[in-house]
Parts: structure tokens; C-alpha cells; sequence
């Protein structure tokens, strides 16, 4: 009994530390724990945003089937990436921004705690960069907040009860808009001029951000947001945050000796149905490009084993491509987007034929014809796959010798030029004739879902294209502009616009727009350009018109979309619904108008 | 459970009682009147192993006039002729009384008695005497017909035999004990599991223990009895006591062996037609697309018909079940002895249960040896030891059997007839074939054979105790105990490639990719426990006893895992991790830990044998929870009349009640098992990033600590009536209890602006109620050679949600609800014409298709219009009942078990049985040919196929009332003893048997088995139903 009462009374014995988890009481000691902090800021927020390809879906250029190939970001696989009916179903992507807004607060705070302990400048300066790209990271989390739901609660502090926010009410889009931009103006002061390792940011990330946020308030306001209770469009405010805006995005250009990839020059090209050389824009969009100074801003990712990949390859790739899924491919649509690089300007239309027609495969424009795709912008050939077109399969780790895509013709055996290929393995629900080439790693060594590319999110020609549309918006088309815009187009070796192109600031904002279509396919930029331009009429028909058919290269139909739909389909795509679940725990959180 | 006494105590008392009674005798009986119209009467009296019996009390009854029996159970006493009956009265034996008429030889067979007064059951450390108790305790001896059953691990062996015990077996795959347990009821959301004790032992995996070791299994079910066990005994207790060779004082050597033969109880038919199930693929998909673009062709089919009766290997018509499923078989060999003297006891064995599953390839083989010791050093001190260990073997495919699992993949329900399983000629194992097949078919043989787990485990389970009486009335005593366990699994699955023997050439589908890797696991840990105990048990005079204990017990567990994986291995036959190359790698590791601490006071008052009171008190500490929160106090009282001996009471009732006690408790409990072991830490959690290409370390904070989290407490109401009736032939127990467990810990609730961060920390909330009652009915006789008993027992259940702190939409989880209560959309039956459609509320129903009620009349049928059952509850049955009967005659014996349940109704919903089939690529079953809705077939019973979701949705249609009853098993077996043959082989007795399991179920459920719960419904593996015959010799 007395040895009994001796061990009770060793207090510890109740008190069992976990093993492999760090307890909270021994962080926040070092510097280093400042940037050990920040590292996970930025992993949780790359969840938020790495997974941009998704929302190409929503615009009319990229049909996604589901996002089961989207990993660590729950935030994500609930949404709705289709072209209608999407506004309300972004509770979870609503909840998990706002978890990037406690992790990124998380570190800001704790670092500014840090900051009166130390007199040191290496090391003061050392904690300020950690603290800007923290707030950097919080801007983007908030802008993309606002971007959707308009007035969002703001929280700007860590929180430790739930008793702080449960009653939390929304806050105006322009003070929120200037707590971004008061972030983004840190970064942009405290950052280096060089990015200091691939994966973390400089001040020209901070800069371009800061100009998009003030491109988006200037469309806002130049064309208004009428979903949004409470807010007022004002032209003269539109007119300074465009100028804002291409201020930025001028420094960002010139200030930094920042160059597109390989000089901007479009590269080789091999000849129809073959792709054993292919375009520098192919190259921009597979890992061997990581950490080139075109992209400015990315969330980088770990190959194999790391737990940290892109499933792109999963997402966008046939079966042969390490058993890919086709999740997520082109719409016939996107083809005809592609210009003649020796007119420079649109082809004829593609005629779908089906492949049961006598001439489907010879007849001129028929989209079923490889010769239909000759001479087009060399990013076509980067982008997608057309019939006859090849692509080298990766299956068990290693190379699988070319495949051959041909629509509906999945796994099928073929003989082309005197060789035998199986073609192409898609499924009966990949309907639209094309399918990805860019972002498919070309090289075996990881798993579909373990590509280490660093997924951008600010690259420099969307920076000269934000910037062309800026000024434009304010004086019309400028020289420097159009001389930015060809620079793009030299990419895809396609000619200078021609002068007509430029002559009106309409006929240049539509140059500015086609570019962005074909420069930034699959890149989560169009559907906030279609809602921020409020295009989504221009694409899709006016309320109660019969709306679009969107069909594949066989010609056949396959979704209608906004047919006979009301003013109130377009108004919850232009802004989301504020979870309601939340709401009926918080009245205090008012709804947007159109989901009332 | 019936005292032994040794026979050397037993002779002692022979000799006293002789003594006595002839001193007796002697002095105070009257000398006897030998009067004119006496008679002699002479006999012996004997035993039923025919041993005289010496010192029987002979006595005529209404008189005074006795004598006793001697050294050879002889008699003889004189009496008064006419009318006179004889009483033979002897200590532990049953009494019996004889009419004498005019015989003069009466020679009499006595039986030990079972007497109320000395039969005692294992309560919390120690065992207590059962008129005593007072709270609510069942229990159950493992004697040589429950040890005999051809059952694989004691939990099943435990279905029926104890009231408000629930269990079902849910699974029949050899190596996985999936039963589950309930007692009482489910007593809250998080683990609902009993505690189980093996030998003192809490967290032993009982499914792990030689069936032939276990003495006796006792459940404790209301807090004040579970109080002095358990910290985590909210749920009840199971204490199972392994044997020992106490009272024995000839050692005995058992030997036993059985041998089963096993076949599904059920299983889904699935037709091994092709073309008939590509018809029925047209058929479905006929529904919604046009007749030329359907994925089957005519052609397809036709060609199928015809070739698959002269090539099938090339036009195949495959019955899986031929080809995965075989007899099971078991065997069990056990070797055991034991034995005692004055100073010492033991009990030694070994055993061996060797089971070949019904699945291919799915083996278990359990090793299992057991050493129970004791010894008295001095009159006052004691020490002993009990070490149990087993080791097992286990290999399988998927850890589910035929479903699920990892690597399985798709399962059973895309297992087409149109695949060769295998080619023993070129070796390939058969794909996808038909024209337009989906590639994703499935081949079980080939997952089977070449997915490949193995999984050995071994456990040693020592303790050691020492007990000393320093003075007269108080003991003391130390027990510290070990389970260790070592578990190891390898996976290493043979890649292979589908192929097509049509184009004879390989698909490029891998069943199994050519990079499978090597993967082992390693699972090692252990769990300490330490007992002190005092007790103090002193009778004041001759009425009055008390007895205080006072415990301290603490807990403490360790476990540590790695795992390694690398792909690229050398040969597909090896699966260690250096058979592979180190290009593809990963690795892990963890370990945790966890500590209990409990002090226990326990006070019993003990009033003239009428009155009893009992006083517990439990301060419980736990590493689960943090400050101030860590410990919980947790009393009990009881209170006990057996008012059967009142004099006022036992006037009326002495001709025909033995026994007659109320009983009334009423105490909290504690459990801590929603609690993670580390959750209430503050802890960063890593999330690492990349920069430059390398992994670099982040932390994110993402908990949220309630500081306030303490133990969730059940506190029970027990009130119940003992009664034994008939010269103890009859008895009954009949108990209601009513349990509530308050502050059941849940995740809180938290604004979705925080639950992208942070995990919502565990809050006290939440309270549950179950009520119930229980009866345990035993009758049992004995007609000269003939003994029967008959053993009834039925417990019926009921719960209620109170409080919740989550917002309850529509669904069977609702406030003043049963949890899980049924919840259902009401059916109209299958509309058999327009018109009916037309009169019904609009649901884009067509003919064939399943009608739905709008109960709320709004005009559309939607979630509003379920209905709730408040009567009946979804997950698992109300109520449980087991009856048992056991009958012997002169070495022959007989049992048999019955099983039931009811109050549970369910969906029969399952892949299987789907009207709405996948387009391709579908196992179909001969119900999907005469069941469906057709033009062709108006009285279908099922709607027609292809017809949409509304047609498996949840209605009452698919409804299915899962009460059954399941004869459990019947045995018999003849036992010789005492045989000259034997003697002079050596042997002192032995039993040969046969036995059967499962063999019949009268039940109206339409599925696979009605007792399988809370899995997976469309797991495919069945119970099974078993055979065997057996052999037992004693030495």
C-alpha cells in the first residue's frame, strides 16, 4: 500500500504529451518559428487557390465533370464548376477562405508580437518580409472573398472562442477592398525586389496583386454590380483604380527586369499529327518551367511521395496517362478561338461533321479533318488534342510509345501511316471532341496525382494584359498596350494586330479579351472576367432566350445552357449566396438580394 | 455458480455430520416405540456416480425418529408401518422424500443440490455470495456444451445465454470477430462498448481467448455493480474468469478436439448467364435511350449464346460463387489439465483452432496456451498468477472478405458472368470481353488469389498477485498485470493484366499494377494495470456484517506502429520490404499513450441476511481530459429485502418460495471514449510546404481547447425482483433499469468563419435515455434419470434522445425520439396503369414505377412528407431474447439454443438487389428476371428496371421487418463414465458429440441475414452454418 501511495503520488502520471505533434507551449521561441509559421500559411492557402483550373468550368471554354481529382482542399471539391447555377453552392470554399484568413492571421499577429523583442534590422527586416508575405497571402484570400460574395465579414485578428465571431456582422466591400489593399501595400513595401527561394513571394507579386484588386474595384464600378446591396457604382472611382491599376501593373513591367518565358519567342512546332517538338507555351505549363520569371506569383508543389502533387494529370489526362481520369477537358467551343498565324486573324468556322460521313475526315473546316487545324496559333497544338493528334503515353511509371486521340474512339486499335496505335482512352462522358495537352507532363516519374508544378497564379502576360485593358478602360487604345498585346500574341506566333484591331477602345478591349481567352485557358481566369465585365448575357443570351447549345465535334448537342432562364439565373452566378446554415445561427449575417 | 467442495472438505464433513447426528441422536431423540405395527426399512444411498454416501440423514417425517447412513451409504431405521414417508436430508445434496408403503428396501440416488445459500458469482474483485447482491448481475457457467459449439471466439459463444446482453454476428469471414456487443442498449453516441475483463484485466480482446479456458462470463449491468470495476464501465461490464483447478483434488487431463464443416447460411444468386444478363442490361437501359444506341447489341448477345455452349473459355458463363467460395472447415484441438491440493491449484492448456474460411484464401489459425496458479505460502498469504497467450495467423484479400477492403476495389455486384476467371494454360486471368464492356469489371478470383494479406498477432497477458491477511477480518492484496501485444502484416499483391481471350491479347487494364509495393505494418504496444486492494469483512455478531474495500487501481497504455512500403519489387513472390528496390519508398511511425488512475471505496452492510446495503464511491482520473476536468467522482448505493425470510412473509409462502428478494440501486458512472487521447492538448499540427523543390516544415494551429471537457456519466436506476420457487426448481429474475447518460461529449458547434481553421474542440452535451426491462426464467428437474432444464431470457429496450446540441433537421436523429428511429416515405405500390398515376400526386412517375403518399397533402412529394415510427427502430433490434434447453439421461445430453430478436425493421436496399443496375458491366440475379414491372409481367413484385432513383428511395416498400429466430445450435452427446473399458485404458470419462450452428432462421427478412448490424449492408459475406463432431476425454 505505501509503494501504492508513492506512485500516486507522481502527479505526471495523468499528464501524456502526444509524439508526434508539437505542443503549442514550445513554438513561437525563434525566427525560425516565423517562417516555420508562414510555411504553413502558405500550404493551407495554396489550397485555396491551386486548384484555379476548376473555375474555367464555369465559363464557356472548359467543361469539368467533377473534382474528385482535387486533393487537400475541401473547400474546392464542393463547388459547382458549370456555367449556370453555381452561386449557391460554395459554402464550403466560403468556409475554407476563411480558414486561410485565421492561418494567415495566425502568423501575422504572432510575428508583430515577436517584433518589439528584437533590435536587430537583419533580423526586424527579416520578421517584416515574414509578416508581409503573410498579409500578402491574406489580401488574396479576402479578394477572392470579395470577389464572390461582395460584403464578407472581417476578421483581422486571431481568435480563440467562438463566442468572437458568432454574431459577426458583414462588413462594406470598400473597406474591406482597402484592408486588401493595405495588405497588399506592405507586402509590396516589405518584400525583396527577387523572390528568395521558388515558392515564396517578392514585390512584384504584391504590386500586380494590388493592381488586380484595383482592376476589379474599377470594373465594379464602370460596370457595376447591381446583386450588391449597398454598393454604388461611381465612374470617378472606376476612373482612379484603373489608373491605380495600371500603375502597378506598369512597375511590375518594367521595374524588375521581368521577361515572358524564353523571351516570348513561340519555339518549334512539329507538323499535324506529330508532337515530338512542341511550342515554348507547352513548355511554360509543365514543371521543367517552375520558378521562370514570367510567373510571379505561384503555390509550388512536391513529386512523388512528398503528399504534396498536382493532380493535373489525373484531372485532364486519358487513361494512358498513368490512368488519368478526364475529368476536366476542353469545349469544342475553345477551337475556332484559335487565329491563323498567317492572317492573324479568325478562320472560317469549324464544321462538326459526323465521323460516319464519307468526307467528315477530308471535307474543308470539317472538324474532323487534321487539315482544318494547319496554320493556326501555335497554342492551339500546346492546349489541346484534335483528331489524329498524338500525345505520348505514360502508363507503370515509364513511357508507353504515342497514342492517338480520336473523338468517341476510345481504346480503340488504328493504323496510322502504316503503324498500329491504340487510341486515345477516354470516356462516353467526355463529350466535346477535344481534350487537354497543356499541363500533361510529357516524362514519366510520378503518379497522376504527384506533379510538382508550381501553379501560377500572377503571370507576367496576364499582367500585360490587365494592363492593356486598364488603360484602355481610362485613354483608349495606347501604343504601349497594343505593343504589350503582341507580345502575348507573338507567343503563339501569331502576327501583330493589325491596325483596324486597335482603332476603337471596343475593338481593342475584344483583341484584349480573345487573348485572354487563348492565353489563360484552363488558368480560373475567365468566369471572374465574364462576372466582372458582366458578359455573362453577352455569352450565354439575354434572360428568357433560348440560351446556348454547347456541342462536340460530331455535331451533336450536349448541354443547353441558360435556356428560357430568368434574370434571377444570371444574378446568383453574379454574386453567391452567404451560407444560409450559418445564417440561421447568426442573424446578424444578412443575405445577398438575390438569394433572399 | 454451484460450489464444489473437494472431496477431501466434503469427507470431513461427512465424518462431522456423522458425529453429530449420532451424537444427536443419542441424546435427544426419543428412543423409538417399537409398537406392533412397525416395519424395517433397509437401503443405500448413493450418488449418481454410484459412490455410497455416508452420513445421509434418514429421518420419518412427523416424528422424531432418524438414523444416518454408514461408511457404505447403508440404512436401516424402523417405523411406523402404514402411511409414513421417509426424508434423506444431506448436506449439499438435494433432499429427498420418499412414500414407504410397504416396501422394506428403499435404496435412493441423491443429487447435489444447487442451494440458493451457496451459490456465488464473480463480482468485482472477488465473488459474492448470490442471495447477497443487489444490483443487477447475469451470468453464465462455460460448461462443456457451450465450450463444444463449433463457434471461432467466445462473444458469439455468448449470443442468447445472458438477459440484456445483445449480440449479433456480423460477419462469417474466418479471422475477423466482428460481433458486436451491446449492453442494456446503445448508452450513448460515442463507443456504446462494454468494458471487458479478462481475469481482472480490463481491454482484453475477450475474441482472443481459448473458449475451453473460460470458467464462467459474468456481465455486470447497473453502475452500483459495475461501480467497483470500472472507470469506463458505463456501458457495462463483462467479467470473464478463466479456470483454475481449485476443489479438484484429482488431477484430470482433458483432451478435446472438434471438426467443422461450414456452409453460407445464404447467399445472393447471381446468374451465371450472360446473354441473359446483357438482355437485362438492354432492358434497363431501354428505359432512357434508343434502341440503336444501346451499349449491348443483338448481335453481342446472340453470339454469346451460341459460343458460350461450345468455347467457354471464350464466350464464358461464369459462377462466381463455384469458383470463390468452398466448405469451411475447422478444427480445434485443446489439451488441458489441472488439479489442486491443500496448499495449491492449477490450471494448464493449450489449444489449437485451425479455420479454412468460405472464401478462398481466407485462412485463421490461433494458437492459444494458458498456465493458472495459485499457491498458499502460509495460512495467511497467497500468491498466484495467471499468463495467457496466443498467437494467430490470418490471410485474406480484403479485410471486408468479398466487399471492400483495400485493393478490392469494385465489387461483387461487377462481377459478370462473361469473364474466365483463369486460363491454366497460358496463366492469364480473364477482363473485360463483350463488345462496349465496361474495363472496370471484376474478377474475384483474381482478386482473391492475388491480392495478398498476411497478418500474424501475438499477445502474452500475465498478472501476478499477492494477497495477505495480516489480522483476522482484513485482506489485503497487490495484483499487477501485462498485456503485451505484437502484430505484424505484410501486404504484397501479384501484379497482374487483365486479358481478353477473344483477341487473345492483354488488355491495358491492370488489375493490379505492375508497381504494387511491398507494404508491412508493425503494430507493437502494451497495458500495464495495478490493483492494491484492502477489505475488511467483519461480522459483528451473529446478524450484523460489514465489509468496506478500499481500491486503487491504475491504468496505463503504450502503443507504437511503423509502417514501410516500397514498390518495384524484386519477384512478385516475395513480400518483405528488402525484396524491393529502394527507388519508391515511404515510411511512418507513431506512438501514444494513455493513463488512468481510480480510487474506489466500497461499503457493505449486511442486516440478519434480510436487509442489505451497499455505498460506492469512484474518483476517476483520466489523461484524456485536462486541469481541474481531469477526474470524475462517480457514487452508487443499493438497497436489498429478501423478504422472503421475513416471518410475517414466509408464513404464507414457505410451501412454495424458496427465495425472494427486491432490489433497488441506483449510481453514476463514467466514460471517456469520445475523447481522443490527445485532444485536449494544445498541439500545432504540420503542413508542410515546398520551397526550392524540398519539403519544408510549416505549423498551422488548428484546435480549439474547451477547457471545461470532462468525464460523460450514466446514471442507472435499477429496481428488480429475485424470486426461486419449488424447491428451487423454478427461478426467475426480473430487472427495469432506467439508464440516462447526460453530457455525452460531441463536437461543438462553431461558426463556419472559424471551421475552415479550426476543429470545434468537445463539449458535455447531449443526453440519451434508455429504459428497459429484463427477465431471466430457469426451470429446472429432475424425473429419476431424466434431468432437463429450460432457460429463458428476454430483455427489451428502449432509448430517447433529451437534449442535442446540434440543429436536428428532418431525419431519425431527433429530440424525444428513439436514436435512429425508423423514418421513412410511405409507399402506394407499383403503378400498374396511367390511371393510376393520374390519381396519385405527381412524382414523374410512368407505369412500372414505384408510388410514394404525400402524407402532408401539399401537392408534391418531398422530405416533408416521411413519416416517423417512433415504435421502431432502424439500426438494431428492441428487443433480445435466447432460450435454452438442455436435457440429459443417463450419459446422453442434449441442448439446444434459440436466438431471436425483434423490434428492428430496415431497407432491404442494397447493390444487389438494385432496379436501377449500372449500364454495363452488372452482376444480375435471377430476381432481376421474375421480379421487375414489366408489361410482360404485371405482377411483378419489384418496380420495373431502369425506372430511376424514385424507385429505390427509401419507402416503406423496401421496408423489411428483420425479427427473426435462429436456432443457434443443438447439440448432443453421450458421455461415458466410471467404465471398466476406460479404467483399464486409463481414462476417466469421455464425451463424443455433434453439433450444429445456425442451421435454421424463420425470419422475413429478404437480405443476406437479419442478424448482421451496423456494417455495411451490401457486404456479401454471409454467417455461416456449421456442422461438427467432437471428442472429449478425461483422464
Amino acid at each position: 500500500m505505501i509503494i501504492l501511495l508513492c506512485f500516486s503520488c507522481n502527479d505526471d502520471f495523468l499528464n501524456r504529451q502526444p509524439t508526434t505533434e508539437l505542443g503549442a507551449e514550445a513554438f513561437w521561441q525563434t525566427t525560425d518559428d516565423a517562417t516555420t509559421a508562414l510555411m504553413g500559411a502558405y500550404a493551407d492557402v495554396r489550397s485555396l487557390f491551386e486548384w484555379d483550373l476548376w473555375w474555367d468550368g464555369q465559363g464557356e471554354y472548359q467543361k469539368v465533370l467533377n473534382t474528385t481529382a482535387v486533393a487537400r482542399s475541401p473547400g474546392m471539391t464542393d463547388g459547382s464548376f458549370n456555367p449556370s447555377g453555381y452561386g449557391g453552392s460554395f459554402n464550403s470554399l466560403y468556409r475554407y477562405l476563411y480558414g486561410g484568413v485565421h492561418r494567415t492571421n495566425y502568423v501575422i499577429e504572432n510575428v508583430e508580437k515577436m517584433l518589439p523583442n528584437h533590435t536587430s534590422p537583419e533580423i526586424i527586416h527579416e520578421l517584416e518580409t515574414v509578416i508581409g508575405e503573410a498579409r500578402l497571402l491574406r489580401g488574396m484570400v479576402y479578394f477572392r472573398l470579395i470577389s464572390l460574395w461582395g460584403d464578407v465579414p472581417y476578421i483581422g485578428k486571431i481568435i480563440y472562442d467562438n463566442s468572437e465571431v458568432e454574431h459577426i456582422t458583414r462588413m462594406p466591400i470598400t473597406q474591406i477592398k482597402d484592408s486588401i489593399y493595405a495588405d497588399f501595400t506592405y507586402a509590396y513595401e516589405k518584400l525583396p525586389n527577387k523572390i528568395p527561394a521558388l515558392g515564396r513571394a517578392a514585390k512584384p507579386a504584391a504590386l500586380a496583386f494590388r493592381g488586380k484588386l484595383q482592376l476589379y474595384w474599377a470594373s465594379w464600378n464602370n460596370f457595376g454590380w447591381p446583386e450588391l446591396d449597398g454598393f454604388t457604382p461611381n465612374q470617378e472611382e472606376a476612373k482612379n483604380a484603373y489608373i491605380g491599376a495600371a500603375d502597378d501593373f506598369k512597375k511590375v513591367i518594367e521595374d524588375f527586369g521581368l521577361t515572358l518565358f524564353r523571351n516570348g519567342e513561340p519555339g518549334e512546332i512539329d507538323e499535324l499529327g506529330k508532337a515530338e517538338i512542341l511550342p515554348n507555351y507547352f513548355d511554360l505549363f509543365i514543371p521543367p518551367a517552375n520558378g521562370n520569371p514570367e510567373v510571379i506569383m505561384c503555390f509550388t508543389h512536391g513529386g512523388q511521395g512528398s503528399g504534396q502533387g498536382e493532380s493535373l494529370m489525373r484531372a485532364l489526362g486519358g487513361r494512358q496517362l498513368m490512368n488519368g481520369q478526364l475529368q476536366v477537358f476542353p469545349r469544342f467551343e475553345i477551337a475556332d478561338r484559335y487565329q491563323s498565324i498567317i492572317t492573324g486573324d479568325f478562320m472560317d468556322p469549324l464544321i462538326p461533321m459526323h465521323p460516319t460521313h464519307p468526307e467528315a475526315r477530308t471535307a474543308e473546316n470539317s472538324a474532323l479533318n487534321p487539315q482544318s487545324y494547319a496554320d493556326r496559333d501555335y497554342r492551339m497544338k500546346s492546349s489541346i488534342l484534335w483528331d489524329y493528334e498524338m500525345i505520348m503515353g505514360i502508363v507503370n511509371f515509364q513511357y508507353d510509345g504515342w497514342t492517338p486521340f480520336i473523338y468517341n474512339t476510345w481504346t480503340a486499335p488504328v493504323t496510322i501511316d502504316g503503324v498500329d496505335y491504340i487510341t486515345y482512352t477516354g470516356h462516353g462522358t467526355a463529350r466535346s471532341g477535344y481534350v487537354y495537352r497543356k499541363f500533361l507532363r510529357n516524362y514519366p516519374g510520378a503518379d497522376r496525382a504527384s506533379g510538382d508544378y508550381a501553379w501560377p497564379v500572377m503571370r507576367l502576360a496576364d499582367v500585360y494584359l490587365m494592363y492593356a485593358e486598364a488603360t484602355n478602360e481610362v485613354y483608349g487604345p495606347q501604343q504601349d498596350a497594343v505593343e504589350l498585346v503582341n507580345r502575348v500574341r507573338h507567343r503563339g506566333n501569331l502576327p501583330p494586330l493589325k491596325p483596324e484591331k486597335y482603332a476603337t477602345k471596343e475593338g481593342f478591349f475584344d483583341a484584349i479579351e480573345q487573348e485572354r481567352i487563348v492565353e489563360l485557358l484552363g488558368e480560373g481566369q475567365r468566369s471572374f472576367d465574364l462576372r466582372r465585365w458582366r458578359a455573362l448575357e453577352r455569352v450565354w443570351g439575354e434572360p428568357y432566350s433560348g440560351g446556348v447549345w454547347c456541342i462536340d465535334s460530331h455535331g451533336a448537342q450536349i448541354t443547353r445552357y441558360f435556356n428560357n432562364a430568368s434574370e434571377r439565373a444570371y444574378e446568383q452566378c453574379y454574386i453567391y449566396r452567404i451560407p444560409p446554415a450559418e445564417r440561421d445561427r447568426n442573424p446578424n449575417l444578412t443575405q445577398n438580394r438575390p438569394w433572399m | 455458480m454451484k460450489i464444489k467442495l473437494s472431496k477431501f472438505t466434503v469427507q470431513k464433513i461427512f465424518y462431522l455430520k456423522i458425529f453429530l447426528c449420532t451424537f444427536l441422536l443419542h441424546f435427544t431423540i426419543v428412543t423409538p416405540n417399537y409398537s406392533q405395527n412397525s416395519q424395517a426399512v433397509t437401503g443405500k444411498v448413493m450418488d449418481i456416480n454410484n459412490e455410497p454416501l455416508i452420513g445421509v440423514t434418514i429421518q420419518e417425517v412427523g416424528t422424531s425418529n432418524g438414523t444416518v447412513t454408514d461408511i457404505d451409504g447403508n440404512y436401516s431405521i424402523r417405523i411406523r408401518s402404514g402411511a409414513s414417508d421417509l426424508k434423506f436430508s444431506y448436506i449439499g445434496y438435494e433432499e429427498q422424500q420418499i412414500n414407504v408403503g410397504n416396501k422394506s428396501i428403499i435404496n435412493i440416488v441423491l443429487t447435489e443440490e444447487t442451494s440458493i445459500l451457496d451459490e456465488v458469482v464473480v463480482v468485482g474483485f472477488g465473488t459474492q455470495r448470490k442471495v447477497d447482491l443487489t444490483g443487477s448481475i447475469a451470468t453464465v457457467q462455460l460448461d462443456e456444451k457451450i465450450a463444444s459449439r463449433a463457434v471461432t471466439n467466445l462473444s458469439t459463444a455468448l449470443s442468447g445465454q445472458l438477459p440484456g446482453l445483445a449480440i449479433s454476428q456480423n460477419t462469417g469471414m474466418a479471422g475477423r470477430d466482428d460481433v458486436s456487443m451491446l449492453i442494456r442498449g446503445m448508452g450513448t453516441v460515442n463507443n456504446a462498448n462494454p468494458l471487458i475483463v479478462v481475469d481482472g484485466m480490463p481491454d482484453v480482446d475477450m475474441n482472443r481467448l481459448n473458449v475451453n479456458d473460460v470458467e464462467s462470463v459474468t456481465i455486470l449491468k447497473d453502475a452500483s455493480s459495475a461501480a467497483i470495476y470500472g472507470s469506463r464501465a458505463a456501458n457495462g461490464v463483462i467479467l470473464i474468469t478463466t479456470k483454475s483447478g481449485s476443489n479438484q483434488d484429482k488431477a484430470r487431463f482433458e483432451f478435446s478436439s472438434n471438426l467443422t464443416l461450414s456452409t453460407p447460411t445464404d447467399m445472393y444468386a447471381f446468374l451465371p448467364d450472360y446473354p441473359r444478363s446483357l438482355t437485362l442490361h438492354q432492358v434497363t437501359q431501354s428505359t432512357g435511350i434508343l434502341r440503336e444506341n444501346l451499349n449491348y447489341k443483338d448481335g453481342t448477345i446472340d453470339q454469346w449464346m451460341a459460343l458460350g455452349m461450345i468455347d467457354p473459355i471464350r464466350f464464358p458463363n461464369t459462377d462466381w460463387w463455384d469458383i470463390i467460395v468452398r466448405n469451411g472447415v475447422m478444427q480445434n484441438y485443446n489439451l488441458s489439465a489441472s488439479g489442486s491440493n491443500d496448499k495449491s491449484n492449477f490450471f494448464v492448456s493449450i489449444g489449437v483452432m485451425d479455420e479454412q474460411g468460405l472464401q478462398i484464401n481466407n485462412d485463421y489459425r490461433r494458437y492459444n496456451a494458458r498456465f493458472n496458479y495459485d499457491y498458499s505460502v502460509r495460512d495467511n498469504l497467497k500468491i498466484g498468477t495467471r499468463f495467457g497467450g496466443n498467437w494467430s495467423e490470418w490471410d485474406y484479400a480484403g479485410s471486408e472478405g468479398f466487399t471492400q477492403g483495400s485493393y478490392v476495389g469494385t465489387d461483387l455486384r461487377a462481377a459478370i458472368a462473361g469473364i474466365t476467371p483463369y486460363d491454366p494454360v497460358t496463366g492469364y486471368y480473364g477482363g473485360e470481353m463483350a463488345y462496349n464492356e465496361n474495363t472496370l469489371v471484376y474478377n474475384p478470383l483474381q482478386t482473391y488469389t492475388n491480392v495478398q494479406n498476411s497478418q500474424n498477432r501475438q499477445e502474452v497477458n500475465p498478472s501476478l498477485y499477492i494477497e495477505w491477511l495480516p489480522i483476522k477480518d482484513l485482506r489485503a492484496r497487490v495484483d499487477y498485470t501485462i498485456n503485451y501485444y505484437n502484430q505484424f502484416r505484410w501486404s504484397a499483391n501479384i501484379p497482374v493484366q487483365a486479358y481478353n481471350f477473344q483477341t487473345a491479347s492483354l488488355t491495358d487494364r491492370w488489375f493490379i499494377p505492375s508497381t504494387a509495393p511491398i507494404q508491412n505494418y508493425t503494430n507493437t504496444g502494451y497495458k500495464t494495470q495495478l490493483n492494491g486492494l484492502l477489505n475488511y469483512d467483519k461480522r459483528i455478531n451473529e446478524n450484523h456484517q460489514i465489509n468496506a474495500t478500499v481500491v486503487f487501481s491504475q491504468e496505463y497504455w503504450h502503443n507504437r506502429s511503423q509502417t514501410a512500403s516500397r514498390n518495384d519489387r524484386l519477384h512478385p513472390s516475395l513480400h518483405e520490404i528488402d525484396a524491393a528496390l529502394v527507388s519508391v519508398q515511404s515510411t511512418g511511425g507513431n506512438s501514444n499513450e494513455e493513463a488512468m488512475r481510480s480510487f474506489v471505496g466500497r461499503l457493505n452492510y449486511n442486516a440478519y441476511d434480510k436487509y442489505l446495503l451497499g455505498f460506492t464511491a469512484r474518483y476517476d482520473g483520466s489523461s484524456r481530459f485536462i486541469g481541474d476536468y481531469q477526474y470524475g467522482f462517480f457514487p452508487s448505493g443499493s438497497l436489498a429485502w429478501r423478504f422472503s425470510e421475513e416471518d410475517f412473509i414466509r408464513g404464507f409462502t414457505e410451501n412454495f418460495l424458496d427465495n425472494a428478494k427486491f432490489r433497488i440501486t441506483y449510481g453514476g458512472l463514467g466514460n471517456n471514449s469520445g475523447v481522443g487521447r490527445y485532444e485536449q492538448k494544445e498541439t500545432l499540427t504540420t503542413m508542410n510546404y515546398i520551397i526550392d523543390d524540398q519539403i519544408v516544415k510549416g505549423f498551422v494551429n488548428q484546435k480549439m481547447i474547451n477547457r471545461n471537457l470532462s468525464w460523460e456519466s450514466t446514471y442507472v436506476t435499477n429496481i428488480g425482483l429475485d424470486l426461486v420457487f419449488l424447491n428451487n426448481r423454478l427461478s426467475a429474475e426480473i430487472d427495469y433499469y432506467d439508464r440516462l447518460t447526460k453530457g455525452m461529449n460531441r463536437p461543438s458547434e462553431m461558426s463556419i468563419h472559424l471551421t475552415g481553421a479550426y476543429t470545434a474542440p468537445r463539449t458535455n452535451i447531449g443526453n440519451l435515455r434508455n429504459r428497459g426491462v429484463e427477465g431471466n426464467f430457469r426451470w429446472q428437474d429432475k424425473i429419476s434419470d431424466f434431468s432437463y432444464n429450460l432457460h429463458l431470457n428476454v430483455a427489451h429496450n428502449r432509448n430517447r434522445l433529451e437534449s442535442w446540441n446540434e440543429y436536428l433537421g428532418r431525419g431519425s436523429t431527433f429530440i424525444n425520439m428513439p436514436y435512429g428511429f425508423l423514418y421513412s416515405y410511405e409507399d402506394k405500390g407499383i403503378a400498374q396503369t396511367w390511371d393510376d398515376i393520374y390519381t396519385s400526386t405527381p412524382q414523374g412517375a410512368l407505369p412500372g414505377d414505384l408510388l410514394r403518399l404525400d402524407l402532408n397533402g401539399d401537392g408534391r412529394i418531398d422530405g416533408n412528407d416521411r413519416k416517423a415510427y417512433p415504435n421502431i427502430d432502424k439500426n438494431r433490434p428492441r428487443t433480445n431474447f435466447g432460450f435454452t434447453a438442455n436435457m440429459s439421461w443417463r450419459g446422453i445430453d442434449f441442448s439446444t439454443l434459440f436466438t431471436g430478436a425483434a423490434g428492428r425493421k430496415d431497407y432491404w436496399l442494397v447493390r444487389y438487389n438494385t432496379v436501377n443496375p449500372p449500364t454495363t458491366s452488372f452482376a444480375f440475379s435471377q430476381w432481376h428476371i421474375d421480379n421487375p414491372w414489366s408489361h410482360e409481367n404485371k405482377d411483378g413484385i419489384w418496380p420495373r428496371l431502369g425506372g430511376g432513383g424514385n424507385n429505390t428511395a427509401e419507402t416503406t416498400f423496401w421496408l423489411d421487418n428483420m425479427s427473426y429466430i435462429r436456432l443457434k445450435n443443438i447439440q448432443i452427446g453421450y458421455t461415458l463414465r466410471n467404465n471398466s473399458i476406460l479404467s483399464t485404458l486409463g481414462l476417466s470419462d469421455i464425451r463424443f458429440f455433434l453439433s450444429g450452428e445456425n442451421l435454421l432462421t424463420l425470419t422475413n427478412h429478404r437480405g443476406l441475414d437479419p442478424e448482421i448490424q451496423g456494417k455495411d449492408i451490401n457486404d456479401a459475406y454471409p454467417l455461416v452454418k456449421s456442422y461438427s463432431m467432437g471428442l472429449q476425454i478425461g483422464i
